[in-house]
């Protein structure tokens, strides 16, 4: 909406502004400047960029999963229920947000550790999390889940529970109204919601670090790999490779959620 | 078979407290203002909404009874509801929006699919089925909706506000097939509505309902020629009037008095059409007709008809011709004399 007044832009606002696109727009010209185009396909299905990617998809995926099993209910209690304490709930969520993720590598290594009551519990089943595949998944987890969680709820918060009430008058029992209905209008939302974990979950370096370390072809996903080859071994060429395959995906999944995001912006 | 909602309930500022009685095969509206708790009522009986204090049964079937702390969920009540906005699923075709009460009942998808058609072509949407409700007019989603839930053939039919979310130049005609769809329905049907010509063309009886009260009750046209509050006085397009009568007199609530020629005696309603109210510039001498002095408090053309707002000693709106209100030059402000046959003044009992 430029209206007649505001058509014209104050000259002290473009400088700012241009040195904010800039700062955005260097550091990915940067990468792209340093990418060895002519080596790049060799590069890109190189054993260890392969096994990290591999690894990656793999953790992510599952990250999604327990996040889709556990997050959409409680969005939806938090949207659609008067749940005591629900204000409580809704900000503990939210935490992992804001919280940085070494912080929550090192709680959540506090918590499921070996020696931690609950770490014991799960030895016993010969489950192990610190430092294994699952963990790397659960630390993921735990980073994206709250962006599933708050998606959603948004998305339930959209619409009241009308068509619920029309299910019921038609004789749908609660868990029919909820597969039936709730859920297939929430499906947008979801969706949404999971993609954005996903990028999240994909991209998460320090409380996967932190909880599950970096083993190769265990724990050691892109995020991880990137940092080790460009710090460690010094091979900024494959860290750079690295780099550009998140960068895709991160555009990716931009373009997909596109309409949904800067849609609701325009 | 009957239904029978006896509701106190106070939602809001809302305090519904009313007593509705209605039989199969007849089609009753309740009418009455936005915000007079009609479609609270409806939710009510459909089980939306708990009563703090009643009892609603249909056809010996206590859906709800706050004595016995009887309750029955909605979806496990017979009522098809019809909504305002007629609730359609956007993510179902129109078939499966048809179908879904039957397979919510355990229906077998196909014999569900099989009878949901019978039911479009029945209400001429069979080309519809596999739209999604979007495609549908506001005429066509409705009769979708009235499909949907005729289909599992409910006790009892609600429908809430049926011609409102459909414009007007196609109300005519879904009137009238409305009206017919609604008599091949044998159980209970109950509409609100706060249009009085839906009312008039689509129910057999009205039930008046003003501020959670039940005003009123009874065949449309009784109710319209005699009415017992303003609202309905100003629908029906009366002037009305509330007073005591005593002889060949009415003493109204202001203090003011009418001839009138009546058998009613006590307190007692008085309606005066506006067309029966002839005005003057000058008080007519020797009239033995009631003559009440006003001051023209507004005027709205309507075609052929003008209608004058008066302000006297109680507040009148008389018709008059175009011509007639240039010769009277009325204008607001102006003083002019309001004259009343008695025989014009109908009156009967409080």
């Amino acid at each position: 909406m430029t209206r007649g007044v505001t058509r014209r832009p104050l000259i002290g606002l473009v400088i700012p502004a241009a040195v904010a696109v800039l700062f955005i727009a260097l550091p990915l010209i940067g990468l792209l400047a340093h990418v060895d185009w002519s080596n790049l396909p060799s590069e890109l299905v190189s054993t260890d960029v392969l096994t990290a990617l591999r690894l990656s998809l793999e953790c992510s995926a599952i990250a999604v999963v327990i996040a889709l099993v556990i997050g959409v209910p409680l969005a939806y209690l938090l949207a659609r229920t008067s749940l005591p304490g629900r204000r409580v709930f809704r900000g503990l969520v939210t935490l992992p947000l804001v919280l940085p993720p070494v912080v929550g590598g090192i709680a959540l290594q506090t918590a499921f550790g070996t020696t931690t009551p609950i770490g014991t519990v799960l030895h016993h089943f010969g489950i192990v999390l610190p430092f294994s595949t699952a963990g790397a998944a659960i630390a993921e987890a735990f980073v994206g889940f709250p962006f599933l969680v708050i998606t959603v709820e948004a998305g339930l918060r959209q619409r009241d529970d009308h068509l619920e009430e029309v299910a019921a008058t038609l004789g749908a029992r609660p868990w029919r109204r909820f597969w039936q209905v709730t859920m297939p209008l929430a499906a947008p939302s979801i969706a949404a919601g999971a993609a954005l974990c996903w990028a999240r979950a994909l991209g998460e370096f320090g409380a996967t670090i932190t909880f599950a370390g970096s083993f190769p072809g265990t724990t050691e996903t892109l995020p991880i790999a990137a940092y080790s080859s460009f710090e460690g071994s010094g091979q900024v060429g494959e860290a750079i490779t690295l780099s550009l395959l998140l960068l895709a995906i991160s555009i990716l999944v931009l373009v997909v959620l596109r309409d949904r995001w800067l849609g609701a912006l325009r | 078979m009957t239904l029978q909602a006896r509701v106190q309930t106070q939602l809001g500022t809302l305090h519904l407290n009313c007593d509705v009685s209605v039989d199969s095969n007849v089609t009753v509206a309740v009418l009455g203002p936005n915000g007079a708790g009609k479609t609270t009522l409806l939710r009510v009986i459909a089980g939306l909404l708990p009563v703090a204090e009643g009892r609603v049964e249909v056809d010996g079937v206590v859906f709800e009874d706050s004595e016995s702390g009887a309750w029955l969920a909605p979806e496990a009540r017979r009522v098809g509801f019809v909504f305002q906005d007629h609730g359609l699923f956007p993510h179902l075709s129109v078939l499966d929006n048809v179908a879904f009460g039957l397979r919510a009942r355990g229906m077998d998808r196909k014999v569900a699919a099989t009878k949901a058609h019978e039911w479009l072509e029945r209400v001429d949407l069979g080309r519809y089925a596999d739209s999604r409700p979007s495609a549908l007019s506001g005429g066509q989603s409705q009769r979708a909706a009235l499909a949907r839930v005729l289909v599992t053939d409910p006790q009892a039919l609600l429908l809430d506000e049926p011609l409102a979310a459909v414009d007007a130049s196609g109300r005519l005609e879904l009137r009238r097939a409305l009206r017919e769809h609604l008599s091949t329905f044998s159980g209970v049907r109950l509409l609100v509505t706060h249009d009085p010509l839906e009312a008039a063309s689509l129910a057999d009886r009205v039930i008046v309902l003003e501020e959670g009260h039940v005003t009123q009750e009874g065949p449309f046209s009784e109710v319209s020629a005699r009415p017992r509050s303003a609202w309905i006085a100003r629908m029906a397009g009366l002037n009305l009037l509330r007073g005591v009568v005593s002889g060949e007199a009415i003493l109204l609530e202001d203090g003011s008095s009418l001839t009138v020629a009546t058998d009613v005696a006590g307190p007692a309603l008085a309606t005066i059409q506006p067309r029966a109210i002839a005005l003057y510039r000058q008080a007519p001498e020797g009239s033995p007709r009631n003559v009440v002095r006003c001051t023209v408090a507004g005027v709205d053309p309507e075609g052929d008809r003008w209608r004058i707002r008066l302000d006297g000693p109680f507040p009148l709106v008389a018709e008059v011709t175009p011509a007639a209100a240039a010769e009277l030059r009325l204008a607001e402000g102006g003083e002019v004399f309001a004259v009343v046959k008695a025989t014009e003044i109908d009156v009967y009992p409080e």
